[in-house]
């Protein structure tokens, strides 16, 4: 934390302050950001932080569950990419031959497919739950660990250490997980920071349009609710409607973003 | 030499979107005088307006039908004579026999006589329109036409039936010396593809822009138009573009109607949508709904009146369990109401707990509405599990079966009410799982029954029989809040089977 | 090259079977949008309509005749619009391509010279301070950038049409009130949608300039004499140039996905907004033509990307070899 930069240090206090969030909408009964709490669109006060929306639910707990919906699409994306990607990766870099062109193979494919658009239809077509949307941006996001992992343990394969533990008879998964992975894993930590900022925008995005999970209560869904109703330059209400969750967004991925270049900098010095 | 590569670049880029408007449409300059009247709507894309390439949606469909004549015509009541100036029905009930106006010209000045009825209904035979009145429970209902002289037709229908005169009366006339030779309808894209009878001529249509312009038909054979032009503009916010005077008519939701209500600059409509919420419940997938009392219980259960303050912000009405809304001729208010009381849900329910998956589409008033069903279901001991998915995927799930309890906003409550037919049934299979024998043979009884007084006891005692039965459980019924300017224009009204007022012909046209 | 053709046939393949198996039949619908009439079509007409847009046939019938038509240039009838897919495609594609354009030259011009007044004045406080600016305004998403102007611009200070591409009734025409028109309702989303260039081509140029000033050829130049400014800008920016190149070839494919998202929010009508709405209405034709545009496009930008950067920088491309 210390040779984190400026922006390093702001970073992690934004995310510390999501996690915080994220942690206290656990605990908190659904009825303080899914149920009216007053009438609508009254403005900030000191009952209610941010307002009511047009339903007359409490903005602020809104936004704070929904710094529980991005954290978790954020985490779980970041974590099955990374761990599924570094499995594949070295599986590739290991196996090599027929098991990495086919690999390689559906990564070239993958990353030539444009993100939104595929995320788009593919949401469509396997529903649009949080689980789903989880799944389908792991899907597009394992290919970026997984190239990576692959080149570095190329590089590693003939290290004597792994011919060492090869000899000594220890099989695929041994030496993935003893000496591979230990090896590998800083590099994906970075990259994991990134799955989970993009994992973020992606759900955004999708909400914003329209096609996400309905019944999540994320920042994006709060910003097409908030855009789609009719009438909204009327009114003041957009100031604070609108303008927190676009900023609560901004900041965490922004947040991600620098936390992310941290541990690369960090990273490289170390090398 | 930069700079000048630098602007000649950018004015070719903007050429680009010009390329792009000037494709395939026929734009032209347009000249305002100030004599002529001309009502400005909010519009978008429709389609072309002729029966064959109108988008299937509501706008598209009544846009075309300003264009496009149809043997009779709806007001307020009922239906009124309008390309056929008189009607006689035979003893049998399947031979209907129309006299043309003597006076109808085609918009290029061709004259419209019997035989282009009878070439429209030929031809819908084989080519299906976007809106197609002549089918009816999937068959088409006319067996054969015969045109006795230039301006009398007959038609007979495949049964009798009291609601086939509304759908022969609503089927689009077109021209027979334009449409003959065209095989494809849906590609037709010859300038003459917009040839009506009609009141309204299209001057110009702009599809990347979704606008219209529709003038005046100088040569009708009908009453006078109020307006000398249409133009349909698309905004981005309604409200903004009607109070700004760009447009002259809009909805507007409850909350603004404090707004305007006072002020005599103008005036606020409030009419019937005559489209619902619906609680559907499916009996093939659950058995447990085959017990009135539970279907009962979930009525009394959910308080609609609550979901009138919170979703409709209290602009709609409870609707009768007995299908045909309260403002129809035909409401019969002696059917069984289930005001919202939680005792009597429970004391139905007896001390059983059910547990079931709600289905719903993604938009927010869906979702918010059954969070709403969540939690008064919940009160008395009904676990609902909300799954929401996309409006076409529900629909199919609707038409497929393939669901629990599901909600939906549908309409089909305006007109003739043999459209509890349509529902209720023998023929339906809109309501999985139910089904009453009684109300079947009434509805069959009164299909086919001329006999005005005899057929309002007959659907009385249906409305009374469905509302007990309850087999889908209907909510509210919303209003629309139409708002205009009595000064620019206020010759809007509504139909006896559709309220929207720029939907409505007659809106545009004086009457006596 | 092979690469490329085979990642072509799996998309083409792919973008058949999606669509394909996504749920929702699209002539099953019941209820309409606002609680508007929507028609409902008997079983015999869903035949016809089947039949009519071929969804009737075997699976691998409609597979090869997918592959016949598109070589064709055939993407077949919208089922929404109820028009030629090839007719709507060619009135909406103008306008994103109109924006995206604008936006890569804008991105291009201006990263490229913030690129070089930073590497100027490298070595001043004040440049360590911009850089972070830019990185950071060039994180952000575009979509919110883009909400965050529509309501500071168009809605509360009314500087910008709040949606759409021209204003109603406007005849196109080469006058200066058209061309001011396009210009002022496509102002909006074309910054929006250029901020994240701007970041990435001042990144790149800043730091491929750096590079490059601290070379031999460089040293070498300034021994024979030449004048600064000449060393200056024309032999820099001339060595910089492949990255540069190639990353304005990427860009294109970016900024075609995120002109999705930017034209949803001005309601631009290009096809952004197309895909939106084909997607709300399983408007398979349709969807399948989009996907299909924007994922050659942007194959081929990254095989051009990767073509030039080869062409241009011999010694870049024996790494690629290597690799």
């Amino acid at each position: 934390m210390k040779r984190f930069s400026n922006l390093g240090r702001i970073a992690m206090v934004v995310l510390s302050i999501n996690i915080i969030f994220a942690i206290i909408s656990i605990f908190l009964p659904s009825s303080f950001y899914a149920e009216p709490c007053c009438d609508s669109f009254i403005s900030p006060s000191l009952h209610h932080l941010l307002g009511s929306d047009d339903l007359g639910m409490d903005i602020f707990y809104q936004i704070v569950h929904g710094s529980l919906i991005s954290l978790l699409i954020g985490i779980s994306t970041a974590v099955i990419s990374g761990i599924g990607g570094s499995l594949l990766g070295i599986l590739a870099a290991y196996k090599g031959g027929k098991t990495d062109s086919i690999i390689m193979g559906v990564c070239d494919v993958l990353t030539a497919l444009p993100h939104l658009p595929f995320i788009i239809v593919l949401s469509v077509f396997v529903g649009s739950g949080l689980n789903t949307i989880i799944l389908v941006i792991s899907l597009l996001s394992w290919v970026g660990p997984a190239k990576m992992i692959r080149a570095k343990v190329m590089m590693l394969k003939n290290e004597k250490f792994i011919v060492a533990a090869e000899s000594y008879g220890g099989n695929f998964f041994y030496i993935t997980f003893v000496h591979l992975l230990p090896q590998v894993f800083p590099m994906v930590s970075v990259s994991m920071f990134k799955i989970a900022s993009h994992a973020i925008i992606a759900e955004a995005s999708l909400s914003f349009l329209g096609l996400g999970d309905p019944t999540s209560k994320s920042w994006g869904l709060l910003l097409n609710h908030g855009i789609s109703f009719p009438g909204i330059y009327f009114t003041d209400y957009w100031k604070w409607w609108i303008t927190s969750p676009l900023i609560m967004l901004i900041l965490l991925i922004l947040a991600l973003s620098f936390i992310a270049r941290d541990f690369e900098m960090i990273l490289n010095k170390k090398l | 030499m930069f700079k000048k590569f630098l602007s000649v670049a950018i004015l070719s880029f903007c050429t680009l979107p010009m390329f792009a408007s000037g494709i395939n449409e026929s734009t032209n300059l347009i000249d305002d005088t100030s004599q002529s009247k001309v009502l400005h709507l909010a519009g978008g894309n429709v389609g072309t307006l002729n029966p064959f390439q109108h988008m299937n949606r509501g706008p598209g469909i009544f846009r075309t039908f300003l264009i496009f004549d149809t043997l009779l015509e709806k007001d307020e009541n009922g239906l009124i004579p309008w390309l056929a100036s008189s009607y006689t029905i035979a003893e049998d009930g399947k031979t209907y026999t129309f006299h043309l106006q003597e006076n109808a010209y085609w918009q290029d000045g061709e004259e419209l006589t019997a035989d282009d009825v009878k070439f429209s209904i030929e031809y819908y035979r084989e080519h299906t329109p976007v809106y197609n009145q002549l089918v009816m429970n999937g068959k088409f209902i006319v067996d054969s036409v015969e045109v006795i002289d230039k301006k009398t037709v007959k038609i007979i229908t495949d049964e009798p039936g009291v609601a086939y005169l509304e759908h022969l009366g609503y089927f689009a006339i077109i021209p027979e010396h334009i449409w003959s030779d065209i095989d494809d309808p849906r590609s037709y894209d010859g300038s003459d593809r917009c040839i009506g009878s009609g009141p309204f001529i299209v001057e110009s249509y702009s599809a990347t822009n979704g606008t219209y312009r529709l003038i005046a038909n100088e040569n009708f054979w009908g009453p006078k138009q109020a307006v000398d032009a249409i133009e349909w503009i698309p905004v981005s916010d309604a409200n903004l573009a009607f109070e700004k005077g760009e447009i002259d008519l809009t909805t507007i939701s409850a909350d603004l109607i404090s707004r305007y209500e006072n002020n005599p600059e103008y005036t606020i409509k409030k009419v019937p949508a005559l489209h619902c919420y619906r609680l559907m419940m499916n009996s093939e997938t659950r058995e447990e709904f085959t017990d009135k009392n539970l279907r009962k219980a979930i009525a009394y259960a959910i308080d609609v009146d609550d979901l009138i303050q919170k979703i409709d912000r209290g602009s709609a009405f409870v609707s009768s369990q007995g299908y045909i809304p309260n403002n129809s001729s035909y409401y019969n208010d002696d059917v069984i109401k289930y005001p919202y009381s939680r005792e009597k849900a429970l004391e139905l329910l007896d001390g059983k707990e059910y547990s079931f998956t709600l289905l719903t589409d993604n938009s927010s008033s869906s979702t918010k509405l059954c969070e709403l069903i969540k939690l008064k279901l919940e009160d008395v001991n009904i676990h609902v599990d909300i799954k929401a998915i996309d409006s076409v995927s529900r629909d199919n799930a609707i038409v497929t079966g393939n669901y629990e309890m599901v909600v939906v906003f549908y309409g089909g409550m305006g007109g003739d009410p043999d459209y509890l037919s349509n529902v209720y049934g023998a023929s339906s299979n809109y309501i999985k799982g139910w089904s009453n024998e009684e109300i079947e043979e009434l509805l069959n009884k009164q299909s086919v029954e001329f006999d005005d007084d005899i057929r309002r006891d007959e659907l009385n005692r249906i409305q009374e029989l469905i509302s007990d039965e309850v087999p889908m459980y209907l909510m509210q019924g919303a209003y629309w809040n139409f708002i205009y300017r009595p000064n620019t224009y206020d010759n809007w009204t509504t139909r006896y089977d559709h309220n929207y007022l720029s939907h409505i012909k007659l809106s545009y046209l004086l009457r006596d | 090259m092979k690469r490329f053709i085979i990642v072509l046939f799996a998309i083409l393949t792919i973008n058949f079977l999606l669509p394909r198996l996504m749920p929702g039949d699209p002539f099953l619908t019941l209820s309409a949008e606002d609680g508007f009439t929507s028609v409902q079509y008997s079983e015999q007409e869903v035949q016809d309509l089947k039949e009519y847009y071929g969804l009737d046939k075997p699976i691998a019938t409609q597979f090869i005749e997918y592959y016949a038509n598109v070589l064709k240039g055939d993407f077949g009838r919208s089922i929404f619009y109820n028009e030629s897919v090839n007719k709507i495609l060619l009135r909406k594609l103008p306008w994103t391509i109109f924006i995206v354009l604008s936006s890569l030259l804008i991105g291009c011009i201006v990263g490229l010279s913030l690129g070089i007044l930073s590497m100027i004045n490298r070595n001043k406080n004040f440049d360590k301070v911009f850089y972070t600016l830019i990185i950071t305004v060039s994180e952000i998403p575009s979509f919110l950038i883009g909400i965050a102007f529509l309501f500071i611009f168009a809605a509360n200070l009314g500087w910008f049409p709040l949606s759409g591409g021209v204003s109603a009734f406007t005849e196109p025409s080469f006058s200066l009130a058209y061309i001011e028109d396009i210009l002022s309702h496509a102002f909006l989303p074309i910054i929006t949608m250029s901020i994240p260039s701007i970041g990435q081509f001042y990144i790149l140029s800043r730091s491929s300039m750096i590079t490059i000033i601290s070379k031999d050829y460089m040293v070498t130049g300034k021994a024979k004499g030449l004048s600064k400014r000449r060393l200056n800008i024309f032999y820099i920016l001339k060595n910089s140039l492949p990255p540069i190149i190639s990353r304005v070839f990427l860009n294109i494919g970016h900024l075609f996905a995120s002109s999705i998202l930017v034209e949803n929010v001005f309601a631009y009508p290009g096809i952004g907004t197309l895909m939106k709405e084909s997607v709300l209405k399983r408007d398979y034709p349709m969807i399948q033509a989009i996907f299909l545009i924007i994922a050659m496009l942007v194959l081929l930008m990254n095989y051009l990307a990767e073509f030039i950067n080869g062409k241009i920088d011999p010694r870049g491309s024996k790494y690629e070899k290597i690799q």
